[in-house]
This record gives structure tokens, sequence and C-alpha cells, in this order.
């Protein structure tokens, strides 16, 4: 098994597409309730980014830095496992410096922080993301002018970014519509994908998104294990 | 003796955060002691338990001193642990033998790296603890930050079992929330604890803290659940069983509070040592037995059965070396013998007595549970003694290879005795510190886990031993390894007059990961007669320790051999090892050798407005950012970068930051030095050839 091979066992399925799947400026959404597994998916899509040599900056409102680290080595070790690559190790060396990993506190996380976070690196030609991870951002109110602010940085440091949005039972409209915390900031989102559990597995259910996303997605199970696809 | 009465404790935390000041308290209030000295004191006494001079010069604890005092009918063992991160070894070997610990933290301070390193340590040997927070008196305390420091952090569900009286200036004492009283602490030496109504101003706060309490608690007790249930009082003996239970099995931290220096709090804290930490019965210790392919054992903890103890610390006394040991089953008796299960050397046991930091106490037996020490055994740390007969050992700590060397050259002839009485105490006391004669340079070579490490060697070798010694330049300890396979057949040949030698080897090196180095014997037919293969084996092993390439050492090589000839009169074990040493070379060639270097986890806490500089610098030193950990205030950066750029951080970082940063090293792993890094030490080396 080759580098080539793993990069093309993209978590959305994606054959032989080796572009992101969304460009600079875009936004996209990973929603489900707590526990299903928005962090696992993200950093599998991190993973993917990071073996096509593209740097990932990892933001986490929630978890300190090792249990981040931790979730990253889990997926990489299970991809390699499951794939039987053989130079594990060595690969995952290289990886590393395409990754950058920020905690804030909820409280302490704004959109002029970041920036002047992200001065910081690239100023000094430290780190320059291509992707951007944002996991725990609450999705109340106020986050339309942060999401916005945010859009705005995407554009002229021109990244991409994925959020995790964290949806409740309770609000969980009919099951077509866009649930309740991304309702009101939607257009700002490319893509949006819903992870269902449905029995022991998880269904990947696409909300909205471009056409050739959508239709290369339909059958998309996670084993809930390993959260890898099935 | 009642083991359900002994406390075998440990006072763990982060440099500077007080623990000493606190442990020499716990002295004073236990009448242990009859004065109290202070750290870094004016009167050149120093604390109690820092019984290294070097110690009381730096303010900071290195060896841990055991000692013994009674509280409330208890007996407690208290093992002063060292504070510094160097100095981890030390820590780990403690913590085996507590059953308990106290966190001390800063109010101020709070949860800092060297805190989380020691927490982790306490986590891998499962010990059970109680948090104090120290400092309460100084400016900017703030013990709730520490508590949520301690669960956000840590990760400990930490419940706080007192609230402060006042805070910084107008810290008054503590309110127990178990009793729900208010305790001040009069005296000249805080030793006259006045127990008294909570204030008016206090009680809402109170009333609010301990039902938090109570709330944790109630996992730990069907009972007090109950009671909670049906809205009774609460006694308060229900309430410390539940909170004993939960700390047992560290699913809680109960939290106190006080100011050592000031003379607060620290009644309440034996208070809760006694009641909240493990007894030795309480806790699982494990064996390995020998005889069994060191399949784990638990130990009874009862004085009937055949004796098993540890030796985690030695000691240079005046009447020669004091061990201090710790009883796991059995017990140890005076004029018994025992075992050294590491060297199968009988023993026999002289004095047996009980320390009280720089004085001791002579004493029949120790029984299981018990910390002592033992006078003239010739060991080294982290040896077992065990009964004749038992074939049980204390399992072998983690201790990891060296990744820093520094020369040393005595300055006169005294010296290089004293320097070698030294070093054969430290290389005992400490597995991760080592020693060796450089075969071709003559000199002396210290081994160590960082800078500091080696450095206050260095210093201890002129104080304690009046051992003068010059130091090179540290070196860093790289390696060698080969990246693919690569076939060999050599043949040595000798005919120079009388009997030639001749022997021929072939077959094929490969890289491993798992070991360091693995012999393969292929041989079929007998090409290579079986009496000369261990030469071979010995010839390959030998190129090892010094790489072809560039002299550091080789690992991670397997060597198979399968084809070879021999000569009826003229093959020689030294004709294969020549052979062996010869294929070796011919084949490293072509297995694409590469060096490694060690690489060091690196944290550095810094206030928000340096983490833009700290960044750079780390980058500058080769170093990989692995993460930044926005907290307030202040920030945790994460990195990797390899020792060799390391030298002189603190010295760089300090003013970059206007000393307000601080940093821990820790060895990490070993990886592949970049090209141009490799080519620069490979002209160094090629240098240093021509120079001899």
């Amino acid at each position: 098994m080759l580098k080539k091979d793993l990069i093309t066992r993209h978590p959305l399925g994606l054959q032989g597409d080796e572009t992101d799947v969304i460009s600079s400026g875009e936004f996209g959404a990973v929603l489900s309730r707590a526990g299903v597994g928005k962090t696992a998916f993200l950093v599998q899509l991190a993973l993917n980014a990071m073996l096509r040599d593209k740097n990932v900056l990892h933001i986490s409102l929630s978890d300190p830095v090792d249990k981040i680290t931790l979730w990253y080595k889990e997926l990489f070790n299970h991809l390699a496992q499951r794939y039987a690559f053989e130079q594990a190790g060595q690969l995952w060396e290289s990886l590393l410096p395409h990754r950058f990993i920020m905690t804030f506190r909820v409280a302490g996380f704004s959109v002029p922080r970041l920036k002047e976070r992200l001065a910081d690196l690239t100023g000094q030609d430290i780190f320059h993301p291509d992707m951007v991870i944002i996991d725990g951002l609450k999705f109340n109110e106020s986050a339309r002018e942060c999401l916005a602010d945010l859009k705005k940085l995407a554009e002229e440091q021109s990244f991409h970014a994925w959020f995790s949005v964290h949806t409740h039972r309770h609000e969980e409209t009919s099951s077509d519509s866009i649930p309740l915390p991304l309702l009101d900031v939607e257009d700002l989102f490319d893509i949006a994908l819903q992870l269902q559990p449905v029995g022991t597995d998880i269904h990947v259910k696409p909300l909205k998104g471009p056409s050739k996303v959508i239709s290369g997605l339909s059958p998309l199970v996670l084993d809930a294990a390993s959260m890898l696809i099935k | 003796m009642d083991d359900r009465k002994v406390r075998n404790i440990g006072v763990s935390a982060h440099i500077d955060s007080g623990k000493t000041t606190l442990t020499e308290r716990i002295l004073f209030y236990t009448k242990r002691i009859h004065a109290i000295h202070d750290v870094k004191g004016k009167d050149g006494v120093g604390a109690t338990m820092d019984s290294m001079e070097l110690e009381k010069e730096r303010g900071i604890t290195i060896a841990s001193a055991a000692t013994f005092c009674e509280w409330g009918g208890h007996e407690i063992n208290i093992i002063d642990t060292p504070g510094h991160v160097d100095f981890t070894v030390e820590v780990e070997r403690s913590l085996r033998v507590l059953d308990g610990a106290v966190l001390v933290l800063c109010s101020v301070g709070g949860v800092q790296s060297q805190s989380i390193t020691v927490d982790q340590q306490m986590k891998r040997y499962k010990v059970p603890c109680v948090a104090f927070i120290n400092k309460c008196d100084r400016s900017g305390a703030d013990p709730y930050r520490v508590i949520d420091q301690l669960r956000a952090k840590l990760g400990h569900n930490a419940v706080a079992i007192q609230i402060p009286i006042g805070l910084e200036n107008n810290f008054q004492g503590i309110i127990d929330l178990v009793s729900m009283k208010a305790v001040y602490f009069d005296g000249e030496n805080g030793e006259n604890v006045r127990i008294e109504e909570i204030p008016g101003a206090l009680t809402q706060e109170a009333i609010a803290k301990r039902e938090e309490l109570i709330d944790a608690a109630s996992m730990f007790s069907d009972e007090l659940t109950e009671a909670i249930l049906e809205e009774r009082e609460i006694p308060e003996e229900l309430l410390t069983n539940a909170l004993r239970s939960g700390t047992l099995t560290r699913k809680i931290t109960p939290v106190l509070m006080g100011s050592a220096y000031k003379n607060k709090g620290v009644q309440p804290l034996l208070d809760a040592v006694t009641q909240l930490l493990p007894c030795p019965s309480d806790m699982k210790n494990e064996a390995l037995d020998t005889d069994n392919n060191e399949k784990p054992v638990i130990l009874s903890s009862s004085a009937e059965d055949p004796a098993v103890a540890l030796a985690f610390k030695l000691e240079d006394g005046a009447y020669g070396q004091l061990t201090y040991i710790r009883v796991y089953q059995g017990s140890i008796a005076k004029g018994s013998t025992i075992v050294n299960a590491r060297t199968g050397k009988k023993v026999k046991v002289g004095r047996v007595v009980r320390m009280h930091a720089d004085q001791m106490e002579d004493m029949e037996a120790i029984p299981a549970g018990y910390i002592g020490a033992l006078f003239g055994i010739d060991c080294a740390s982290g040896d077992t003694f065990t009964s004749p007969g038992t074939t049980l050992t204390m399992s072998s700590m983690f201790v990891a290879d060296p990744v820093i060397s520094l020369s040393i050259t005595p300055k006169d002839n005294k010296s290089q005795i004293n320097m070698s009485k030294a070093l054969n105490r430290f290389t005992k006391e400490d597995p991760t510190f080592k020693t060796y004669v450089d075969g071709e340079t003559k000199e002396t070579i210290i081994e160590g886990m960082g800078e500091l490490h080696l450095e206050i060697y260095v210093e201890r070798m002129r104080r304690e031993y009046d051992a003068e010694v010059e130091t090179g330049n540290p070196r860093v300890a790289y390696r060698e390894t080969i990246t693919r396979k690569a076939e060999f057949n050599y043949t040595h040949k000798k005919q120079t007059g009388g009997s030639g030698q001749y022997g021929r080897i072939a077959g094929y090196m490969e890289p491993i990961t798992e070991e360091e180095f693995e012999f393969v014997n292929k041989i079929t037919g007998g090409a290579i007669p079986t009496q000369f293969i261990p030469a071979c084996e010995k010839g390959f092993y030998a190129c090892m320790a010094k790489g072809p390439r560039m002299e550091f050492p080789v690992t991670g090589v397997r060597v198979l051999i399968n084809d070879g000839a021999a000569h009826s009169v003229d093959s020689s074990e030294m004709a294969f090892q020549a052979a062996a040493r010869g294929a070796f070379r011919e084949a490293y060639a072509k297995a694409k050798a590469v060096i490694h270097e060690p690489v060091m986890k690196v944290v550095v806490e810094t206030p928000t407005e340096f983490q833009g500089p700290v960044m750079g610098l780390l980058n500058q030193r080769r170093g990989m950012i692995v993460g930044a950990q926005d907290d307030g205030p202040m920030c945790v950066i994460e990195a990797q970068a390899p020792l060799a750029e390391m030298f002189g951080f603190s010295t760089v970082l300090r003013s970059a930051t206007q000393g307000q940063a601080q940093f821990t090293m820790e060895f990490a792993l070993y990886k592949l030095v970049p090209q141009s890094i490799a080519e620069e030490l490979a002209e160094k080396a090629a240098k240093a050839k021509k120079g001899i």
C-alpha cells in the first residue's frame, strides 16, 4: 500500500478526486448530537489533507492539545492498520509538520484573537494553514458575527474551514431540513453533513453541498468502532 | 503494630510551590522538630528535610529523604520528593513506595507544567491523592481557579472540602465543610487550633460549597445518597467515609487550602491525610515471580509471609551507606538474613532504623507497610530484598537511555580519587546517570537525561566529595541505524608465516525496530563450524558500539548469516571475529546508514503576549510546534525540538520573555537527522579524526 493509495481513501469516498471538497474561503459543517463522532470525522478530513501535503490548523475550544494529538494518532493508526500500510511510523513523522493545534477556552476565543495568533505563525513563516478545523464553536445567537468575520479571514488567508456543530435531540425538526443551530447561518456554509447513528453504524447524510459531492456520497456508512468509512 | 494506622505519603509538587516549607511545618506540629527554619533561611540552618548542602543553597529539594512522624495516633512516613523535572527518576522511584500523596499547588501559579508531569506519574502508579492549595496569603491567590485547573488540566474530580476565610493579606483561616466549623490558627507558630462557628458573612457560601461536596461524595456511598434523599442531617463520619472511598480509587480529589509559610491549614491537612488517604493494606502491590516467567503476584501485606522489600533510596551517611527500604510483605528484622533478588547475594541485616531527615532511631524490625532504613548493605537503588527461598522481585522500573554526555577531568590527584567515589555512589543512586571511560581519549564520560541533570551531579561532586572537575562541552547521544537490507560476503585471510587466519562469512543485515541487535544463524551443512558461530556474533556485536560512518552507536540491526567457509588449520575464533567485523563494514556501507538524534518534548509556559516570540525561538531551533494552548493570561506551547539545539535555551527564553516564561524538557524519541545537519556532523567527525 502506498501513500497515494491511502490518500484516495477519502473520508467522503471521493474516488480519484484529489482536490479538497471545498475551496479556499468556503465553509463546511459536520453536524451531530454529542458523542456521535464529529471530531473523529473532522480529524479524518484533516489527515486526508495532510497526506496531500496540505497544512491543517486544528482549533479546539474544548479539548487540550494532548487529547487532540491522541485523536490524530489513533485515527491514523486505524487507517494505517486497515490498509496494512507498512511504513506507518515514517509516514506519521512526515505528516506531523503539516499539523498545528491551537486550543482556546470557549470564552477566550474571538476572531481578532485568532487573527493575532495566525499573524504570529504566518509572520514568522512558521506555519501557513490551507485548511482550518474549528471544533467546539458554539452556534448561538452571536455566532453569525463571528462566522462572518472568520469568512473574511478565510478569504484573506486563503484557507477553507470545517466546523463541528453540536445539535440537540429536542431541537430536531423534520428529518430533511437543516437543524436549528445551523439554520441561522446556513448561507455561510457550502457543505453540511449530518452524522446519524443507525443501529451500530453511523450514516453520513448530506444536508447541502455541491452536487458532485452529494451524488458521490449516497451510501456512506461509518464504522462506529473505528470511525472509519466502511 | 496495626497497619491501618500507618500512612506512607509523598509531598509532590511543582518547584517553588512551598513543598519543603509544608513538610517542615508538618514536622513541627508533629513535634519532630522544635524550631522552624525556612527554605533559604537567614539563620543559615535551612529546612530539616533538605539535608544536602546544595539543596539548601538553591532552595530546592534534590534527594528524597524519608522521615517519620506521628499525628492523632497514626504513624506517618513522609517522602519528600524532588520538584524538578530533571530528577523524575527519583520522583518516580519515590511514588512507587507511597500509598498516597499530597499534591501541593500554589494558589497563584496554579497547575504548572511540572505539576502535570508529576500528576501523570502519579496516575501511572495509581497513587491516590489530596490536593493542598498553598500560599493562600500571597497576592493574587485564587484557590477556586486552581480547583478549576485541577479539573480542566489534570482531569481530577477536584472538590473543595474547605473554603478560605479571607484571601491574600486578609487570609485568616479556613472553614471545614465536613464539620461546618471555622478553624483559626493562633500562637506564634500557629500551633493552637481554635475552632469557632462560621462567620455570618460566609455562611451562605459555606452551605453552597458543602452541597457541592456532598453531591460529589454521594457517588461513593449509597448510605449517603439515602440520607440526602430523606433530607436527614448528614453525619460527619458518613461524609468522610464516602470521600475516603472516592479518594482511594482516584475518582475524587479532596482539596484543602492554607498557607504553610503563615502556619495556616497544616493541622487540618494532617487530619485529612489520616482520614482520607489509604493505609498500606488498602493498596494492592504487585511483585514479579522470576521463577514463573515474571508473572505478577499480588503481595499479601501480612507480616507472617516471606519478606519482600524494595530499596528505593541510598544515602551516604557518616556510618556508611544507608539504604531506605519499603517493606511490602513480611518483615525485615535485625539479625535476619535477606537476599538481594538482582545479584542473588545473601546479606545479614545489621542495624534497622527509622529516619527523620538527618537523625535516626533504632528499631527491632520493619514490618510490612513500613518504611525504614538499613545500614551497611551494599546494593543499588531499585533492588529488591526478599527472604531466602522467595523468588519475587518488585518490577524493574522504567529507565530511559541517557541522551546527553559530558567529559569530566579531575583537576588534581585528590579530586581524582574523590571523583571516582562520587561517581560510584551516583550511579548506584540514579539509574539514569551513567559513567564510563572513553577507550580512545581516556576521558571519564558522564551521561544523563539533560543539561541540568549533569550540572547538578558535577556540583554535588564538588560540594559533597570535594572533587574539583573540569567539564567538556556537552555532547548529544546520536545514534546510527541502517535503512535497508544489504548483503555481505567477506573473506578474512592472512598468511604471513606461522599459522594463518582464514574465515569467510556471507549473509545479510537488515533494519529492525523492535530490538537493538539481533543475530540469526541460518548456516546449514556446517559451512561455518558450530564452535565459531559465537565468535561471529561477537564480532558483529562489537561493531555496534561504534558505527563505521560517524562513530556513533549503531542500533536496530538484524544480522543473518547463511553461508561461509572455514579452513581446517587456519580458522580460529579470532579469524571469524575479524571476518565478522569486515562483513559488517562491507554491508554497512551499502545499507544506507542514517543518523538519529534525541528529540525532546519541550513545554513552554508563557504569558500570552510572548506567544509569538516563543514560537519563533522554537522554530529557529528546528523545533516542530505541536500546539498552543490558550489559557487566559498564560499559554502553553508544546513542541518537539532536537536536544542538540536546546543548549542554553533557558537563557534565551528568559531574555525573550522578560523572565516570565518557564519551560520543561524531557526526552521524547529518536528521530532522523535532516540531511544538512548530518553533513555538518560528518564534517565535524572527519575533523576530529584528523585532529587525533
